[in-house]
């Protein structure tokens, strides 16, 4: 049987090679993954040793929730008291900050793409000078040597600075590199130092830094300084050793690349979802193919399950192969891409590739896995067939019955919706949800398969029809043909339809989250003007200075003006953690109406007033008046009296507090966003008033905003239009993403037609000897591929049209809460899929046109 | 390019020192050998010879569904070995008729839909009255909403033979159409032949190896090694066996 295998492999080599090249890109694609995120996490690990190198202890305060950006600070008072401790050699008091902006000579800010702009003070623990030198007073800088000599900045020149409060000019005196003295590794921040006492002031810091690192003297022992220190300080400090910061360093920096690696590998998993559709087709044929000749090895003796095993085999070689093949492709792709990445200004130090035993053994077992997988169910049905076939010219394996199949379809099709339903709601961990939501589509996919041969004939000649009409016999054979063979269509059009039902599931959910922004602009929002940096919207650190609200709240053309900020995971209540939004209590109801139950954001003392959403307010049984004990992540708890219960979580989330309260208990003193009103407007005045109004408030916003090149503000249309354009550019990623599922799609689409072209070998013979010109010919193989594709397409709109209003229902009401169907932009995917297409059967459509009439219509 | 006056019968079809050489050197097969042959309008002309005699070989360069190596193939006022592939396809569609030993017919189509299938391809309705004849003719004219599967092999080649007659070509080609069926089909689709040509003036070309089937021709036509040995008008089986026999077949 390994010899009928082996045959199978090589006397079909083309049919070989097109069974093997969507598994090809799906394990390239999972190598590829793979190695990248390892070969970065080896990088990074290098990297967070570099950067904690210098320092033997640090000393900080202890933190019992929220995020390092909000770690309480440590008094520069305590500074002297450490250095005093016995075997302590140097000190290295530290603060820095996000959205640290230089501008450059020509007035330009400049804004890394993606990687913070840093503010620090300047330590030789961790900076190492190239030229010039060290910053030493208050009007001086020093900036990394890649912004530098990116940016044409010259020591000696003078820069303005956006600073989380101001706009300061520094003189530029020194350039230096980070992490090691001899390679600076930015990963694409840009990075300014200044003195520890300027960078005290103008990063907000006043009298306090966010750590102090000690660095112990050659002869003594890092253990019993550390215990001294610890018996020096009390417990609301910690001492960590430099092993734990690396160790901190290396977390920070693998979080970011898990999620980073887990969305990749989800695509990678789905192209290869997408690949077993393919190999399961493609065996399928070849084995119909093959009655006659498997007929022959039973009538002389083989078993049925020498067949099994024989199409097994040749499965798992094929498997096989392409792994060998996808890997090296994969460990390529990954080699371009860090390069990419590389030249792409992240700044990354130079590194070996990292390709690990566990990516290649993950490699082997998905290809050959899938491979066999999938060729499973193929290679059960020739066990139906019986020795007679080698005698019978037109024996046809009998199929699975389509009551059979709707039923079992249909219930694989339930077992998977409601894993889907389960992981929605959310009731379980992420872990859990991950898992219930792959394997839940995984089996509604499969189901969907099963049962829609059942209608993908009916499907093929609707879709068919107007191409009968347009194109006559050429149209009207490539709808028949599409029709002919339900099975067969339907699983061509099944891997067609996963990739795209997961486009439309985003463009459901897109289009909706767009919705509920325009309603909620449009019904809840008073402001008239936006304030945002223009490092992006989506970057939770990218914010821009205070004074820039101040600036323009005193423009007379300006009514009022509140500036937010917010952090994830911030405060805790009750013993739970929530994430809180900061904002002026006393005019936010003028900004935005949050459909107010009970009270005002204004009433009372904003200092200790907390105003909540009405679902967590019923959960605590607390309505307006009564007090709530709120703990920051200072470790500081304040009773807060709730001013308002509001019923619109859109806006603000679940939990407000105001500007002051925020100042109190949190280091970060930039505003993420603010919003302004025009003095004067009002919706009853006439539109020539209100334009005249926007005209005069536009010029003295942007005389303001001249001082501030990462701030800018738009009005309501601007604002819907760039809130729309980031939407749309996450769409795209994701689309592109998802490209390669489909270009998988559309290779199946090919293979699974040169196949039939070779089945239909003799059809063709005679079409072209009764007078089908080539031109024809072709274009009726195109058409049958656009049917066949407008049917995946329009199934897979379907499905991710249903699981796009399935999962915008599950969403919380604070993200999403209507829902659209954005026909017009799925409608243009079922056309492009259709055009696609039609140029994936140029390769078929070739061949069926080369075929040469006489050979055709003798072919057995 | 006229016919000449002396001829009482027009060609419909002629060869003209056709030759057709397979390989080269020590391979080569000489399937065609300077043939000069004329099939004329209105007569059912049998090809008859062994194995390898090369009278499918110049039924396909006849029909325009093979090239000659040599030597001129003319249908009507048309030399084929001027033609471009693509002039040759709609030559075939237009003015050449086909019925093949087996799989005459697409599986997707209907009969009627297969009927009219070179007019279709052509984008031409052909002559409606003229089709309804010959549906008439084959006897299936309850049937031709049946798709190929739905019908017997007589009645298949039957459906085949109309196509051929539907759209009025200069000449029909026939290879074996009886090769695949019983002799009682045979017959049906034979007489059936027979009268296209009796009694609709059609003109066919039929390779058979079957004398019984030949006797239904005006004129059996016997190759051997490439070339026309000999020839038969109004053959009996009788006659066309013992032609056979005398010429080592």
């Amino acid at each position: 049987m390994l010899k009928l295998a082996w045959r199978n492999v090589t006397q079909r080599k083309i049919r070989f090679a097109l069974t093997m090249l969507p598994i090809v890109l799906g394990v390239m694609f999972v190598v590829a993954v793979f190695t990248l995120t390892d070969s970065l996490r080896a990088t990074f690990s290098g990297l967070a040793d570099d950067i904690s190198s210098g320092i033997d202890l640090t000393v900080r305060a202890t933190q019992e929730f929220g995020s390092d950006l909000d770690r309480p600070t440590v008094p520069d008072s305590l500074v002297p008291a450490i250095e005093a401790v016995d075997g302590v050699r140097e000190v290295h008091p530290g603060v820095a900050a996000f959205n640290v902006v230089i501008v450059d000579g020509a007035g330009a800010a400049i804004v890394p793409q993606g990687p913070p702009a840093l503010g620090f003070n300047y330590s030789d623990a961790a900076f190492f000078l190239v030229e010039g030198r060290q910053p030493g007073g208050p009007g001086e800088f020093a900036a990394d040597v890649d912004t530098v000599s990116d940016n044409d900045l010259a020591i000696g020149s003078v820069y303005a600075i956006n600073g989380p409060e101001t706009v300061e000019s520094f003189e530029l005196v020194g350039t230096f590199n980070f992490g090691s003295p001899d390679e600076h590794s930015s990963l694409g921040q840009t990075m300014a130092a200044f003195d520890l006492d300027t960078a005290q002031r103008f990063l907000g810091f006043g009298d306090e830094v966010i750590d102090v690192g000690v660095v112990v003297e050659p002869d003594a022992s890092p253990a019993t300084v550390k215990s001294d220190l610890e018996a020096l300080l009390d417990d609301s400090y910690e001492v960590i050793t430099q092993q734990a910061a690396a160790d901190e360093q290396r977390a920070d920096f693998d979080d970011v690349l898990s999620i980073f690696g887990t969305i990749l590998s989800v695509f990678a998993f789905i192209a290869l979802f997408v690949s077993a559709f393919i190999i399961n087709n493609v065996f399928q044929i070849t084995i119909s193919q093959r009655v006659r000749e498997l007929g022959l090895w039973r009538s002389i003796g083989a078993t049925p399950g020498q067949l099994v095993q024989s199409v097994l085999v040749e499965s798992a070689a094929v498997g096989a192969v392409a792994t060998v093949v996808g890997a090296v492709a994969g460990v390529g792709l990954s080699r371009v891409l860090m390069v990419v990445l590389r030249a792409g200004g992240f700044g990354l130090p130079e590194g070996p590739l990292s390709v690990r035993p566990r990516t290649l053994v993950l490699a082997a077992v998905v290809g050959v896995g899938v491979s066999v997988a999938a060729s499973l169910s193929p290679a059960l049905r020739t066990r139906r067939v019986a020795p007679i076939a080698a005698l019978h010219p037109d024996y046809l394996l009998d199929r699975t019955g389509m009551r059979r199949r709707l039923v079992g379809g249909t219930a694989t099709l339930a077992v998977g919706a409601v894993l889907v339903a389960l992981a929605l709601f959310n009731l379980f961990g992420t872990v859990v949800t991950l898992v219930l939501a792959g394997v839940g589509a995984l089996l509604s996919f499969v189901g969907i398969n099963i049962v829609s041969p059942a209608f993908a004939a009916v499907a093929a000649r609707v879709l068919g029809r107007p191409v009968a009409a347009l194109m006559r016999v050429p149209g009207r054979l490539a709808r028949d043909n599409a029709a002919r063979n339900p099975r067969r269509t339907a699983s061509t059009a099944g891997a067609l339809m996963i990739g795209l039902a997961l486009v439309a599931l985003a463009a459901v959910v897109g289009a909706s989250v767009t919705r509920t922004f325009v309603k909620t602009l449009e019904n809840s929002v008073e402001a008239d003007y936006f304030v945002s940096s223009s490092a992006g919207g989506f970057n939770p650190n990218a914010g821009f200075p205070v004074q820039v609200v101040d600036d323009l709240a005193a423009l007379d053309e300006i009514d009022s003006v509140a500036g937010f900020r917010f952090a994830f995971g911030a405060i805790q209540v009750n013993g739970s953690v929530k994430d809180v939004f900061a904002g002026d209590m006393s005019i936010l109801d003028e900004h935005f109406d949050t459909d107010l139950r009970s009270g005002a954001m204004a009433s009372g003392d904003p200092a200790t007033a907390i105003a909540l959403h009405v679902d967590p307010a019923e959960d605590l049984g607390v309505s307006v008046g009564d007090t709530l004990e709120v703990t920051f992540p200072d470790n500081e708890t304040d009773t807060l009296t709730v001013a308002a219960v509001f019923g619109d979580a859109r806006i603000y989330g679940n939990w407000v507090i105001d500007t002051s309260t925020w100042d109190r208990h949190f280091n970060r003193s930039d505003f993420a966003f603010a919003s302004a009103t025009i003095a004067g407007f009002s919706d009853d005045l006439d539109a020539a008033s209100q334009q005249r109004l926007l005209d005069e408030s536009r010029i003295a916003i942007d005389g303001v905003l001249e001082a501030y090149p990462t701030v800018q503000a738009e009005n309501r249309v601007e604002f819907r239009q760039s809130q729309q354009a980031q939407l749309d550019s996450l769409l795209i990623v994701i689309n592109v993403f998802l490209a390669l599922s489909l270009i998988i799609a559309f290779a199946g689409i090919a293979i699974t037609l040169a196949l039939s072209v070779f089945e239909r070998t003799r059809e063709i013979g005679l079409l072209r000897a009764v007078g089908m010109t080539r031109r024809q010919l072709r274009r009726s193989v195109r058409w049958e591929a656009a049917i066949v594709a407008t049917f995946g397409a329009v199934l897979g709109v379907a499905v991710g049209v249903v699981a796009g209003v399935a999962a915008t229902v599950a969403m919380p009401d604070s993200f999403v809460t209507d829902i659209a169907v954005p026909v017009g932009s799925l409608a243009v995917y079922v056309v492009i899929s259709a055009l696609l297409g039609l140029l994936a059967a140029a390769f078929p459509a070739r061949r069926a046109g080369r075929m040469k009439i006489l050979e055709a219509i003798a072919h057995e | 390019m006229t016919s000449s006056p002396v001829q009482t019968l027009t060609a419909a079809a002629r060869a003209v020192a056709a030759t057709k050489i397979y390989g080269s050197g020590d391979t080569e097969v000489r399937a065609l050998d300077a043939i000069e042959v004329t099939f004329e309008q209105g007569r059912f002309t049998a090809i008859m010879g062994p194995s390898g005699s090369g009278k499918s070989t110049l039924m396909h360069c006849m029909a325009g569904l093979d090239t000659v190596t040599s030597g001129q193939v003319i249908i009507g006022d048309t030399d084929l070995t001027t033609l471009s592939e693509k002039q040759l396809t709609l030559l075939r569609r237009d003015h050449v008729g086909f019925v093949f030993q087996a799989y005459n017919l697409v599986p997707t189509l209907t009969a009627i839909e297969n009927i009219t299938l070179p007019m279709d391809l052509a984008g031409t309705t052909g002559d409606k009255a003229w089709i309804d004849d010959v549906v008439g003719a084959t006897g299936l004219t309850d049937r031709v909403k049946h798709r190929p599967n739905e019908l017997s092999g007589g009645q298949q080649q039957r459906v085949a033979v109309a196509r051929a007659l539907a759209g009025q070509p200069q000449i029909i080609f026939a290879d074996e159409p009886t090769g695949n069926v019983d002799s009682n089909t045979a017959a049906e689709i034979l007489g059936f032949m027979r009268n296209a040509v009796a009694e609709m003036g059609q003109t066919i070309v039929m390779v058979t190896h079957d004398p019984v089937a030949a006797s239904y021709a005006d004129r059996v036509v016997f190759l051997v090694d490439g070339k026309i040995v000999d020839e038969l008008h109004e053959p009996t089986p009788a006659s066309i066996r013992d032609h056979m026999t005398r010429l080592g077949a």
